[in-house]
C-alpha cells in the first residue's frame, strides 16, 4: 500500500503544483492578495507530498519490494543497506524524482521564508517555481514513472550498476542537484521581475544568497563527481571534458558569473538587466544539462536508459522555459531601470571583466559540447571534441581571468585605482614568482609551463591572503590591533578570500598532477618491486575475497620508502555476480597531499599481473580546493548583513563622469 | 479500503491547505515602492549598527549613507509615475477562479491516478514474501528461501542435494556446480554427488565433457562402476573424442542392461539413434566441419564460454557462406551451410540460402533437385517464387 500511496502523493503533488502555478500568477495580475497567497501553502504542500512519494520509493528499495518495476531493475536483496537507499536515485526515474524533490524544497523555502518579499514578487516567483515543478512532475508521471508495478513480482532484482555501488552515489547526485536546481530560484526571481516589469530592491538581496548556496552545492557536486570518477574508473583521470561533465560545468561557469554580478547588483544596484539575463541563462544551462544527460543523447554512465519519448518531452520543457524566459526578457528588459554608474577601473568594472571572461568561457565549452551532437544530427558523422579543443580555447580564456582575480577585491567601488592595487599585490606577486622559480630550479627543470601554472595558483592564494591582510591593516597598525581588526572583518570578506584561495588550490593541484605525474605500466610477479617517485612498491600476492554481493581478486602490495614499510595497498578486480559485471577497484594511498594510485589489469601467463602505478603529486588539492571554495560560500552565506557597497569618493584626478552600465 | 481513506484524507488536507488564504482575512497590502523603502530603511539601520561596532570608518559610512539616500531619491522620482493600485476585478470572478483552483486538486489527482495507478496491488516486500506459507509460494520463491537458508547454514548437505537437481532442471548450471561442490565438501564424496557434479559441469560448458567433468565421472565410477549417469557421460566424452565405437558400446550395454523404467536407458537409446544418424550423414560432416578445424582451435573451443563458442560457430558459418558465394558449384558445401543454419535455428536464412543455391546450381539441374530434397528432409522448403 505504501507504494501506491507514494504514487498517489506524487499525482496529488502535480495537482497542487498546478494551483501553485496559476493562482498566484492570476492573483498578482489582479492584485488579489488571497489568490496570490494561495501559492505559499501550495508550494509547501507540493514539497510535503513529493517528499512522501520519495520516502515511499526509498522504503520500497529498502524492503526489496520487487513488485515495483524500478526497484526490480535497480536493486538486489543482497546489496548493503546504504546502496539500497542510494539506489533510489541511482537510476533515471528515481533521480528525476530527487530533482523534483529538491525543486519543491526550494519552492517551499521561498514560501516559508519569503514573508518580507513584496507580495507580487513572491507570488510570481512561486508561480514560476510551480510551473517548473508541474512540467517535471508531468514528465515523471507520463514518461518515467518510478511507481510502475510489476505483476507477478520477481523474487530477485537485477542489481544496481556496480560502478554506482559506492559512497559517491550518496553524495554526488544530491549535491549536484542542489546546485542545478538551486539556480531555479534565481531563474524564478528573474522571470518574476520581468513579469512585473520592475526589479525591486529586495530582488538582489534575495537572489545573491540563493545563487551563492546553489553555487556552493554545485561546486561540491562537481568536485565529488570528479573524485568519484578518479578513484572508481581506474585510470586516474580527474576531468575528461566528457559532455556530461561539461553539462555540469556550464551552469557552474555562468553561475559563478551570476554570483559576481548579483554582488554588484546588491551592493551598487547596477548591472540589473545583465544579472536578470544571467539568471535566466544559468538555469537554462542547468536544464540543458538535464536534457543532455537524461535524454540519452549522450552515452555515459549517467544515461541509465534511453527512450526517445523522454528526450522529446525534456526538449519541449527546455524550449518552453528557455524560449519563454528569453522572449519575456526581449519584451520587458527595456522597461527595467538601469542602475548606478561606475568608472571602468573599479570593483564593478573588475566584476564585469569577470563576467565577460566567464560567459565567453562558458560559450566555448557549450560549443565544444554541442558541436559533435550537431554534426552527428546533420551528417550522421561521429566526431569527438576532446581535451585538445578545450585546452586550446578554454584555458587561454581562463588564464587572464585567474590572473585578474586578486585585483578585484582590492579595487574600490565606483572608481578604483589599479596602480595602488598593483602596488599592494607586489608582495604576493614576488612570493609566488620566487616559490615557483625555486620549484623550477630545485625540483623539476623539465617544464617551464608547470612553473608558470604553479605561480598562478600561488598568486591566487597569496592574493586572497593579501586582501585579508590589507583589510585588517597588518603592517600599518600594531599587531594586536591588526589581529582584532582581522577577527572583526565581516564574514563575507572571509568568504571571498576563501573562495578565491580555494580556486588557487585547485589550480595548483591541476597543474602539479598534469605536469609532474609519473606513470609506470608493467607486468609484476609476486615478490617483484617497482620504484616510483622515491617509493618502492612490492607486489605480495593475489587472493580471492567475497563481499556481500560480489567476489573479487585482491592484489596486495606493500609500500616502502627508504627501506621502511609505509603501509599496504590493496587493488582489486571485482565481479558483481547479479549482473556478471566486472569493475576495478583502485588502491590509493594518500601521502601528504599526494597520492599513489595502483590499478591492476589482466593476468598474463601464470602469475604475472599487469599493474599500473601512478604517482600523483598534490592531486588532492584539486578537490580540497573545491571544498575550500564551498566553505567560502558557506561563510559568506552566514553573513546576514544587508549590503551596501561604499563608493570611493570622487577625487580631483578622477573627476571625469562615470560610465553608465547596465 | 484503508488506501482509499488515506488518499481521500490527503486530498482533503491538500485542498484545505490551498484554501487557507481565503479563510483568513488579511488585507494588508503594500505597493512595490513601499517595500523598496523598507529595504533601504533596513540598510540605513544596519549601517548605523556597523558604525557603532566600529566595523566601518566614519567617512565610508557617510558615503554609504549618501548612496542609500540617492537610491531613495531615485525611488521617489520613479514612484510618482507608477500607478500604485493594481486594477480590481469583481469579487465573483475571483471566487469562481479560486473555486476552480481548489476543485482542480481532487479532480486532477483522482483522475490522473485512476489512469496511472494500480490501487489494487499490495506492496510485496521480500522479507514478508519469504515468510509466507510455503504452499502459496512460487517455485522461484522456494528456491530463494532455500538459498537464504543455505547461505546461513552452508553445511546443510541435504539442502544442497535438494537444490542441485532443481538447478540442473532450470539450466542454472553454475549454481548447480556450486551446490554439488558444497555437498561434496560437507557431506563427502559419493558416486551420486560426483556424477551429478560432472553433469552440472557438462551443462556449464554447453554440453562439452571437459577434463574436469570427466574426472568427476571417473571418481563416481571408481566407487560404483554401475552409475548410469557417469557411464552415459563417459560415452559422450568418447564420442566427442571421435571414438564412436567405444561410445556406442557403452550406450548399447546401457540400453540392454538397464531396467525398463530407468531414464538413462531412454537417454542411451536416443544417443544410439543420434550416433547412427551421424554415421549415415557422417561423410559430409566429417569432411567439412571436423576436418576444417585445426587441433589448437578445437582445444580453444573447450575453454570457451557459451557465447564465445556461439560466436565462433557463427563466424565459421559466415565464412562458409562467403566461400559459396565465390564458388557456388559445391553441392556438399550448400548442404553443410543449410544444416548449419537449421541447427542454429535460423530457418529464414536457410530458406534464403536454398533459393540462392538453386539459382546458382541451375534451376532444373540434377544437383539443385538433390539439394531441394535434402532441404525438405531438414524441414526447409523452397521459398515461393
Amino acid at each position: 500500500m505504501s507504494v501506491e500511496l507514494g504514487h498517489f502523493a506524487l499525482v496529488l503533488a502535480l495537482a497542487l503544483a498546478l494551483v501553485q502555478s496559476f493562482a498566484p500568477l492570476v492573483g498578482a495580475r489582479l492584485g488579489h492578495s488571497a489568490l496570490m497567497r494561495m501559492g505559499e501553502p501550495a508550494a509547501i504542500t507540493v514539497f510535503g507530498l513529493t517528499a512522501a512519494a520519495f520516502a515511499a520509493l526509498t522504503f520500497a528499495y529498502v524492503q526489496s519490494d520487487f513488485s515495483v518495476l524500478n526497484v526490480w531493475e535497480n536493486s538486489h536483496s543482497a546489496k548493503p543497506l546504504l546502496f539500497k537507499i542510494t539506489g533510489t536515485w541511482g537510476n533515471h526515474e528515481g533521480s528525476m524524482l530527487l530533482w523534483v524533490l529538491i525543486l519543491a524544497l526550494f519552492g517551499a523555502l521561498v514560501a516559508a521564508f519569503g514573508r518580507n518579499l513584496p507580495p507580487t514578487l513572491r507570488a510570481n516567483v512561486l508561480a514560476v517555481q510551480g510551473l517548473i515543478a508541474t512540467a517535471f512532475l508531468l514528465f515523471i508521471l507520463l514518461t518515467s514513472n518510478p511507481f510502475t508495478r510489476l505483476v507477478p513480482p520477481p523474487i530477485e532484482g537485477r542489481d544496481l550498476n556496480p560502478i554506482l555501488q559506492d559512497i559517491g552515489l550518496a553524495i554526488h547526485p544530491p549535491l549536484l542537484y542542489l546546485g542545478y536546481v538551486g539556480f531555479s530560484i534565481s531563474f524564478s526571481f528573474a522571470v518574476a521581475a520581468l513579469i512585473d516589469g520592475r526589479v525591486d530592491a529586495a530582488w538582489a538581496r534575495w537572489v545573491r544568497p540563493w545563487t551563492l548556496a546553489a553555487w556552493a552545492f554545485l561546486t561540491g557536486g562537481i568536485a565529488m563527481g570528479s573524485y568519484w570518477a578518479y578513484y572508481e574508473l581506474g585510470w586516474g583521470g580527474f576531468w575528461f571534458w566528457d559532455p556530461v561533465e561539461n553539462a555540469s560545468f556550464l551552469p557552474w561557469l555562468s553561475g559563478t558569473a551570476l554570483l559576481h554580478s548579483a554582488i554588484v547588483m546588491e551592493k551598487r544596484s547596477a548591472l540589473k538587466i545583465w544579472t536578470v539575463l544571467l539568471a535566466i541563462l544559468t538555469f537554462s544551462l542547468s536544464l540543458l544539462g538535464t536534457f543532455l544527460v537524461r535524454s540519452g543523447v549522450l552515452t555515459s554512465v549517467h544515461a541509465f536508459a534511453t527512450d526517445p519519448s523522454r528526450g522529446v518531452f525534456i526538449l519541449a520543457i527546455l524550449v518552453f522555459f528557455i524560449g519563454g524566459a528569453l522572449a519575456l526578457f526581449a519584451l520587458r528588459a527595456a522597461a527595467l531601470t538601469p542602475g548606478g554608474l561606475f568608472h571602468p577601473i573599479s570593483r564593478e568594472g573588475a566584476l564585469v571583466l569577470n563576467n565577460l571572461l566567464l560567459t565567453t568561457a562558458a560559450a566555448t565549452v557549450l560549443v565544444g559540447t554541442l558541436y559533435p551532437l550537431l554534426v552527428e544530427a546533420l551528417t550522421g558523422e561521429k566526431i569527438s571534441v576532446g581535451a585538445p579543443f578545450f585546452n586550446l580555447t578554454f584555458i587561454p580564456l581562463f588564464l587572464p581571468l585567474l590572473a585578474a582575480v586578486p585585483f578585484g577585491p582590492l579595487l574600490a567601488w565606483k572608481r578604483g585605482d589599479l596602480l595602488a592595487a598593483t602596488q599592494r599585490l607586489q608582495v604576493a606577486f614576488a612570493l609566488s614568482a620566487i616559490c615557483s622559480l625555486a620549484g623550477y630550479l630545485l625540483i623539476d627543470r623539465a617544464s617551464a609551463l608547470s612553473a608558470i601554472g604553479m605561480a598562478l595558483g600561488l598568486w591566487l592564494v597569496l592574493g586572497a591572503v593579501t586582501d585579508l591582510a590589507l583589510k585588517a591593516g597588518i603592517g600599518k597598525v600594531a599587531p594586536r590591533m591588526a589581529l582584532r581588526r582581522l577577527v572583526g572583518l565581516p564574514l563575507s570578506m572571509f568568504g571571498t578570500a576563501l573562495a578565491h584561495a580555494g580556486l588557487g588550490l585547485t589550480v595548483l593541484g591541476i597543474v602539479c598532477v598534469t605536469t609532474l605525474e609519473v606513470e609506470r605500466i608493467l607486468v609484476m610477479r609476486p615478490g617483484e618491486t617497482v620504484e616510483i617517485a622515491d617509493y618502492h612498491l612490492r607486489f605480495d600476492n593475489m587472493g580471492p575475497f567475497t563481499g556481500p554481493n560480489y567476489t573479487e581478486d585482491r592484489a596486495a602490495f606493500t609500500l616502502f620508502s627508504g627501506g621502511v614499510v609505509r603501509g599496504e595497498i590493496i587493488s582489486s578486480k571485482r565481479l558483481y555476480t547479479a549482473r556478471g559485471m566486472p569493475t576495478t577497484e583502485a588502491g590509493i594511498r594518500t601521502i601528504g597531499l599526494s597520492q599513489l594510485y595502483v590499478s591492476i589489469g589482466d593476468n598474463v601467463s601464470d602469475d604475472g599481473l599487469v599493474v599500473r602505478v601512478w604517482w600523483k603529486p598534490m592531486v588532492t588539492l584539486i578537490w580540497l580546493g573545491a571544498v575550500v571554495m564551498m566553505v567560502g560560500g558557506a561563510v559568506s552565506l552566514m553573513d546576514r548583513r544587508l549590503r551596501v557597497g561604499v563608493p570611493a569618493p570622487r577625487r580631483a584626478a578622477t573627476a571625469t563622469a562615470g560610465k553608465s552600465a547596465r | 479500503m484503508v488506501f482509499w481513506v488515506l488518499a481521500a484524507l490527503l486530498t482533503f488536507g491538500a485542498s484545505i491547505a490551498v484554501l487557507g488564504p481565503f479563510l483568513r482575512t488579511d488585507e494588508r497590502r503594500a505597493a512595490g515602492a513601499e517595500h523598496d523603502l523598507t529595504v533601504y530603511r533596513d540598510q540605513l539601520i544596519e549601517l548605523e549598527q556597523e558604525v557603532r561596532r566600529g566595523m566601518i570608518s566614519q567617512s565610508d559610512a557617510a558615503e554609504a549613507r549618501a548612496e542609500i539616500g540617492r537610491r531613495i531619491l531615485r525611488l521617489k522620482e520613479g514612484g510618482t509615475t507608477e500607478d500604485g493600485q493594481p486594477q480590481k476585478l469583481s469579487g465573483i470572478a475571483v471566487k469562481v477562479f479560486a473555486l476552480v483552483m481548489v476543485l482542480a486538486v481532487p479532480v486532477v489527482s483522482w483522475g490522473l491516478y485512476a489512469f496511472l495507478g494500480s490501487p489494487e496491488l499490495q506492496s510485496a516486500p521480500l522479507a514478508a514474501r519469504l515468510t509466507q506459507d510455503p504452499a502459496q509460494a512460487s517455485m522461484e520463491e522456494l528456491i530463494v528461501r532455500a538459498e537464504r537458508h543455505l547461505a546461513a547454514n552452508p553445511d546443510d548437505v541435504r539442502g544442497w542435494e535438494t537444490l542441485g537437481p532443481i538447478y540442473l532442471r532450470l539450466g542454472r548450471y553454475q549454481d548447480a556446480v556450486a551446490a554439488y561442490r558444497r555437498a561434496i565438501e560437507f557431506g563427502g564424496s559419493t558416486p551420486e554427488r560426483e556424477a551429478a557434479l560432472g553433469e552440472a559441469l557438462v551443462g556449464e560448458k554447453g554440453g562439452l565433457v571437459t577434463a574436469e567433468a570427466e574426472a568427476a565421472f571417473l571418481r563416481a565410477l571408481a566407487v560404483d562402476n554401475a552409475s548410469p549417469r557417469a557411464r552415459f557421460f563417459i560415452a559422450v566424452a568418447r564420442a566427442q573424442e571421435g571414438r564412436n565405437e567405444e561410445a556406442g558400446a557403452i550406450w548399447e550395454e546401457m540400453a540392454a542392461g538397464l531396467p525398463e523404467n530407468s531414464p538413462w536407458r531412454g537417454a542411451a537409446e536416443q544417443a544410439l539413434v543420434n550416433l547412427a544418424n551421424l554415421r549415415r550423414e557422417g561423410s559430409a560432416l566429417s569432411e567439412g566441419t571436423k576436418g576444417g578445424i585445426p587441433e589448437e582451435e578445437l582445444a580453444a573451443v573447450e575453454n570457451m564460454t557459451q557465447e564465445e563458442r556461439q560466436e565462433m560457430i557463427e563466424a565459421m558459418v559466415a565464412s562458409l557462406d562467403t566461400r559459396l558465394r565465390e564458388n557456388p558449384a559445391d553441392l556438399k558445401g550448400w548442404q553443410r551451410l543449410l544444416r548449419s543454419y537449421v541447427v542454429l535455428g535460423r530457418t529464414n536464412e536457410a530458406e534464403k540460402v536454398l533459393a540462392r543455391a538453386v539459382a546458382a546450381l541451375g534451376d532444373q539441374s540434377q544437383e539443385a533437385r538433390e539439394l531441394v530434397q535434402f532441404a525438405t528432409g531438414l524441414g526447409i522448403s523452397e521459398e515461393e517464387r
